[in-house]
């Protein structure tokens, strides 16, 4: 079966990931951000920072699940 | 390929008479029961005494999905015994039923994962048939699905999380997997690393909170609903279109989260696996 043909229920799958994964990737940067700056007491830098790198990581999974960046699959 | 469409075809014959069976039932009880139907702010049909008190768990009976959980792991575990224990060369019903869902797990495993794909089969089946009956038990009066709760989901999320990092870590070496984090670019890596880790963070909690969210969100229309069936037209609503919904998002729900289970795992194994070896 080949690998390039996704199922609608597989790409659906792949889709339905998308709106949560942006928010949760987010969330988790500025989750950890937070608690570095509480344990460092480093005002607001590290908080800002993670959620850079929160909201990045939620763009590389947004991108890669539409396909933009997509793992080509042998 | 000829023995594959005759499984599906016969699975799908026996997947039609559940769900006819299901929508019977609910039609025989459903209107007596259908006050209690909603275990979301209702007394559930089963409870359980609080024996957990001296560990610390608050309240007079057990959390009601603690309580469904175990049911679930019951039918599933008495299912497994029975069908194990009368294992017959020539399959009777409840074999055939048996064989032709772990057939197709196999296909979707093989399609997914590939030739080493068979062996993540008690991963990806428990957590499939686990989601599934719960799911499914929103469907009974009086029932109330253990996945409506987001502790039993993100319970199943982490476990998906921890296996498929344990299992790409057994196949690539601790510091071949933790390279893959770093992105194709070295110079790069102090900036993905912390990308790929948030990213792959947010998986458990994206995967727990769909699944919560889709099964509570139809649990709360279907007890809005349910309530009210005294007035009747809502009862109406709920046979025609709640109903069949929460049938197809059950059985959805359950794919969205193994897909995504296979996904996961496939990713950890394979992933930069083929610039090693070829």
């Amino acid at each position: 079966m080949p690998d390039d043909e996704p199922s609608a229920l597989r790409q659906l799958a792949r889709l339905s990931t998308i709106g949560i994964s942006l928010v949760a990737a987010t969330a988790i940067g500025l989750l950890i951000g937070y608690g570095l700056d509480r344990l460092l007491g480093t005002a607001p830098w590290l908080t800002m920072v993670f959620a850079l790198f929160g909201i990045a990581a939620g763009f590389l999974n947004l991108f890669r699940d539409v396909g933009l960046i997509g793992k080509t699959r042998r | 390929m000829a023995t594959e469409t005759n499984a599906k075809a016969s699975g799908g014959k026996s997947v039609w008479m559940v769900l006819a069976a299901l929508v019977v039932a609910n039609l025989l009880v459903g209107f007596f029961l259908a006050p209690r139907h909603v275990g979301l702010h209702h007394v559930p049909l089963i409870q359980l005494p609080n024996f957990l008190a001296p560990l610390g768990v608050p309240g007079e009976w057990l959390p009601p999905h603690i309580t469904f959980t175990w049911l679930v792991m019951a039918l599933l575990v008495v299912f497994g015994l029975v069908v194990g224990r009368g294992l017959r060369a020539v399959p009777g019903p409840l074999q055939n039923f048996a064989e032709v869902v772990i057939e197709g797990f196999y296909g979707l495993l093989d399609q997914m994962i590939g030739r080493q794909g068979r062996q993540f089969l008690p991963l990806v089946g428990t957590a499939g048939l686990f989601i599934l009956t719960s799911n499914l038990l929103a469907n009974i009066p009086g029932f109330q699905p253990p996945t409506a709760n987001w502790n039993t989901t993100i319970a199943l999320a982490l476990t998906v999380f921890i296996s498929y990092n344990y299992f790409g870590i057994r196949k690539h070496g601790l510091l071949n997997y933790l390279k893959h984090f770093c992105g194709p670019i070295w110079w790069l890596a102090p900036l993905m690393f912390p990308i790929e880790f948030i990213g792959h963070l947010a998986r458990p909690v994206s995967l727990s909170i769909r699944l919560f969210g889709n099964i509570f969100g139809e649990e709360s229309v279907v007890t809005i609903l349910l309530g009210l069936s005294w007035l009747v037209m809502p009862y109406l609503i709920w046979l025609g279109v709640m109903l069949p919904l929460s049938l197809f998002t059950a059985a959805v729900q359950t794919f969205v989260f193994i897909m995504l289970t296979m996904v996961y795992i496939a990713g950890a194994v394979e992933e930069g696996h083929g610039e090693e070896h070829h």
